[in-house]
């Protein structure tokens, strides 16, 4: 269109003005966006350590390596005096190496991050910085669940809200309070819950209900630790889910549904064929929303995990202000950066695009 | 042009996540002047100064220091001191005070800093010898004027100090027949299983025999280093620099401590900070408890049902045949980008006196790190077990941070979190201790030896 000779004059010099409109907006977006983003770049590239006078040195993309090196070992069987894999007496298991003994130790040291077994054998995931690489698993898991959860249940919650009912405005209301309560204190809340004396509700009720035998460390036993962060984040966070979806279901007219009654349409057919399609765009806002929220998670490991387990964000915050490593922290920031873009790229694209007529 | 708007969108979301999760890694660089508002003001007329210091507000704290800046400021007219109110936990006052040196900020003239930081923020303070405090240095514990000196500097002036203690029952040991409070471990494992069942055969099902701190924070190496120190077992690095933590006395205490999860101590332990030991204790749910002076007089408040029926000992020994205490407690330290030094030494050094030391005693407990004031009849009168535990003070063993620093937090955290997992029975402590010893020597590049 721009390339017709006719433009106006006019046409012109209103492009030129919105150009010139934009423009303050656009320096203000350098300032507060680019250049914070430019400069942890840069910090990422260097040793610097936060709050001190020592020298800063460029050390080029080491930071990122001693973050992200791994390596896979097989662990070989421990074999006994006949040359038999020794066989533990207690479990009925092969008895395995140590991978402290199999993992490389020069130039750098690698720490046992996970095990699997596969195909008989049993192998270990060795890396040089083991919490973050556990922190990104953490995180990616928490994710993965927390909104999965947030997402069903959210969608009930809001059709239940949607429907006609006296007290349909208390109930709105009253579903927001979790959400209402500031994360800190929730987590506090949450974190008495789950103790496990006395004081824990959970282990009080279920070891009531005879379910446990004795009380269960969520916050201290490695396997509970994830599985409390995603509960505690699901209460929390599925009224806001639901007030997305709920406002997203008031858009679809009523009278769609009249229509499909009449056509003698099942009402589980009708959410598959009217809801969810009608849902779709208010639904993708609402989980890229999500997503990237629970991916960049802090305060809730922060409080409640401290430092006995990380996500991707309190590893970050745990290596500036408790090691003070800037330039270090400044890496974990730059991959947590580059693995939310990548997430909010594929979600754009599978959902095809958030406006989508 | 719809695709780029999308692009836009996407990196503004990103980039809000990004400095959303971590406001402090985007600050600006160092070369940025400070442009805090000085602390000096100075009105023309009669050339007022003003001088802050970030103290903590536990307990009583905040108010014991702005009575004792008030009683600078009637000596010193010309003299504002404002006393600022930091967080309670001892982390996020690091990450704060932190903010303050990267920015060179002025705003605080006196920090009040953990017994752990002067290595690694010594930079950021002035030498005290030069203002003056050579002439009191003696009168403090040397342990901690030696832990505060920094390459000849005294970077901090003792304010308060602590160290760990075994609180005991006095009603239950007569109960149940015991005429001493245990000195070895294994008494106290003994009379805790005693207690622990006779207790509850009366009806006190919650009833545990032991509580202490085991969550994997700082409060775990302080109790580790207890037992490990108690047993000769070293403290993780020497003062000289060796990784000692590798060695047989250490395991077998550890692996000691382990088997008290569960039977004498409760499983939750391992999640235990200080106040949630002192809940169990206060509540008259534990024989012993091992936890720092501030419990004393909160034991024995009105409110508290076990006041007047608890004692404190040194804790118990080891192999190495006497107990150990971890040493804890504070200073105060000038800021080298304060713009009156001279004064601020002067409040910090004022603050640190006897007098002042003296009513911060008798008023909360807190213990002064001027030996004579243990002989003191005002301060004994308050706090009877002062004079009988200056021996556990005066010979509180020193976390390794002047030896790792700049990397003691990270060390500490190597180290608990491996003492952790050996309470948690994920591994056993020659397994954790062999790998935290290789971890400690990547971390560090120090030899490795034994204590």
């Amino acid at each position: 269109m721009s390339k017709h000779k006719g433009i106006s004059d006019l046409a012109k010099r209103e492009e030129r003005l919105a150009y010139w409109l934009l423009l303050p907006t656009f320096i203000i977006l350098l300032v507060i966006a680019f250049y914070p983003l430019g400069s942890v770049f840069y910090n990422s590239l260097t040793n610097k350590v936060f709050a001190s006078d020592q020298p800063v040195e460029f050390v080029g993309l080491e930071n990122y390596s001693r973050l992200l090196s791994m390596t896979i070992r097989r662990l070989p069987p421990v074999l006994d005096a006949s040359g038999n894999p020794e066989v533990n007496p207690e479990t009925g298991e092969p008895v395995y190496a140590r991978s402290l003994d199999v993992l490389p130790r020069e130039p750098r040291r690698y720490r046992e991050a996970m095990q699997f077994s596969f195909l008989g054998n049993r192998y270990v995931v060795g890396a040089t910085d083991r919490d973050f690489v556990r922190g990104i698993f953490d995180t990616l898991r928490f994710t993965v669940f927390s909104v999965v959860l947030e997402t069903v249940l959210g969608l009930g919650i809001a059709m239940v809200v949607n429907t006609k009912f006296t007290g349909r405005g208390a109930m709105r209301a009253v579903m927001l309070v979790p959400w209402a309560i500031p994360t800190a204190v929730s987590s506090r809340m949450w974190q008495w819950m789950f103790q496990s004396t006395r004081v824990g509700f959970f282990n009080v009720v279920f070891q009531g209900l005879g379910l446990i035998e004795s009380p269960i460390p969520f916050l201290t036993e490695q396997t509970w630790q994830v599985p409390a962060m995603i509960a505690i984040d699901v209460w929390k966070t599925t009224p806001f889910m639901a007030l997305l979806l709920l406002a997203g279901l008031q858009l679809i007219p009523g009278d769609i549904y009249e229509a499909a009654d009449v056509d003698g349409a099942s009402k589980l057919r009708q959410f598959f064929t009217i809801t969810l399609p009608l849902l779709r765009p208010t639904l993708a806002v609402a989980l890229v929303f999500r997503t990237l929220d629970a991916l960049r998670v802090f305060d809730l490991f922060q409080i409640v995990l401290a430092q006995s387990r990380y996500s991707m964000a309190s590893f970050t915050y745990y290596q500036l202000t408790n090691n003070r490593a800037m330039g270090y922290s400044s890496a974990s920031s730059v991959i947590i950066f580059i693995l939310i873009f990548v997430f909010a790229v594929v979600y754009i694209q599978l959902l095809g695009g958030v406006d989508a007529e | 042009m719809k695709r780029l708007s999308v692009v836009l969108v996407l990196v503004l979301l990103a980039t809000m996540a990004l400095t959303a999760c971590g406001p402090r890694a985007t600050e600006a660089p160092t070369d940025a002047p400070a442009t805090d508002v000085p602390a000096t003001q100075p009105p023309a007329t009669d050339e007022q100064v003003t001088i802050t210091i970030a103290t903590g507000a536990v307990g009583i704290e905040f108010e014991l220091s702005q009575a004792a800046a008030q009683r600078y400021m009637d000596m010193n007219p010309n003299v504002t001191v404002r006393v600022l109110d930091t967080p309670d936990m001892v982390q996020d006052r690091l990450g704060l005070y932190l903010q303050f040196f990267e920015a060179r900020s002025a705003e605080v003239d006196v920090y009040q800093i953990d017994v752990i930081w002067p290595g690694d923020l010594a930079e950021h303070f002035v030498d005290l010898y030069e203002y003056g405090a050579r002439d009191v240095a003696g009168d403090h514990f040397p342990a901690i004027i030696e832990n505060n000196t920094v390459d000849g500097r005294l970077v901090g002036i003792p304010w308060f100090t602590d160290a760990g203690l075994l609180y005991y029952r006095t009603d239950l040991l007569e109960k149940y027949g015991y005429t001493a409070p245990p000195a070895t471990w294994a008494e106290l494992e003994e009379m805790a299983q005693t207690i622990q069942d006779g207790e509850r055969a009366d009806g006190n099902t919650d009833f545990w025999g032991f509580v202490w701190q085991g969550n994997a924070y700082e409060g775990l190496t302080c109790d580790a280093l207890e037992w490990i120190d108690s047993n000769g077992g070293g403290t993780i690095v020497s003062p000289d620099k060796v990784i000692t933590i590798n060695n047989p006395a250490a395991i077998a205490i550890v692996d000691r401590a382990a088997t008290w999860v569960g039977t004498i101590s409760p499983p939750g332990v391992v999640g235990f900070a200080e106040e949630d030991a002192r809940a169990v204790w206060q509540s008259g749910n534990a024989a012993f408890m091992r936890n720092w002076p501030y419990a004393y007089s909160l034991g024995n408040a009105d409110d508290s049902v076990i006041a007047g029926l608890f004692d404190v000992v040194p804790l118990p020994a080891g192999d190495a045949g006497s107990g150990s205490a971890t040493l804890g407690g504070w200073q105060l330290a000038v800021s080298r980008y304060s713009n009156n030094p001279q004064i601020a030494a002067d409040v910090a050094l004022f603050l640190a006196s006897a007098e002042e030391q003296k009513i911060r005693a008798t008023e909360a407990s807190l213990n002064p790190t001027i030996m004579s004031l243990y002989q003191d009849a005002d301060v004994l009168a308050s706090n009877p077990f002062f004079g009988s535990l200056y021996d556990v003070f005066i010979n509180a063993v020193a976390r390794p941070s002047t030896a790792t620093a700049p990397n003691y937090n990270d060390t500490s955290t190597l180290f608990f979190q491996a003492v952790h997992s050996v309470l948690t029975g994920s591994e056993n402590a020659a397994d954790a201790f062999e790998e935290l010893e290789l971890d400690l020597q990547a971390l560090l590049g120090y030899e490795i030896g034994q204590p």
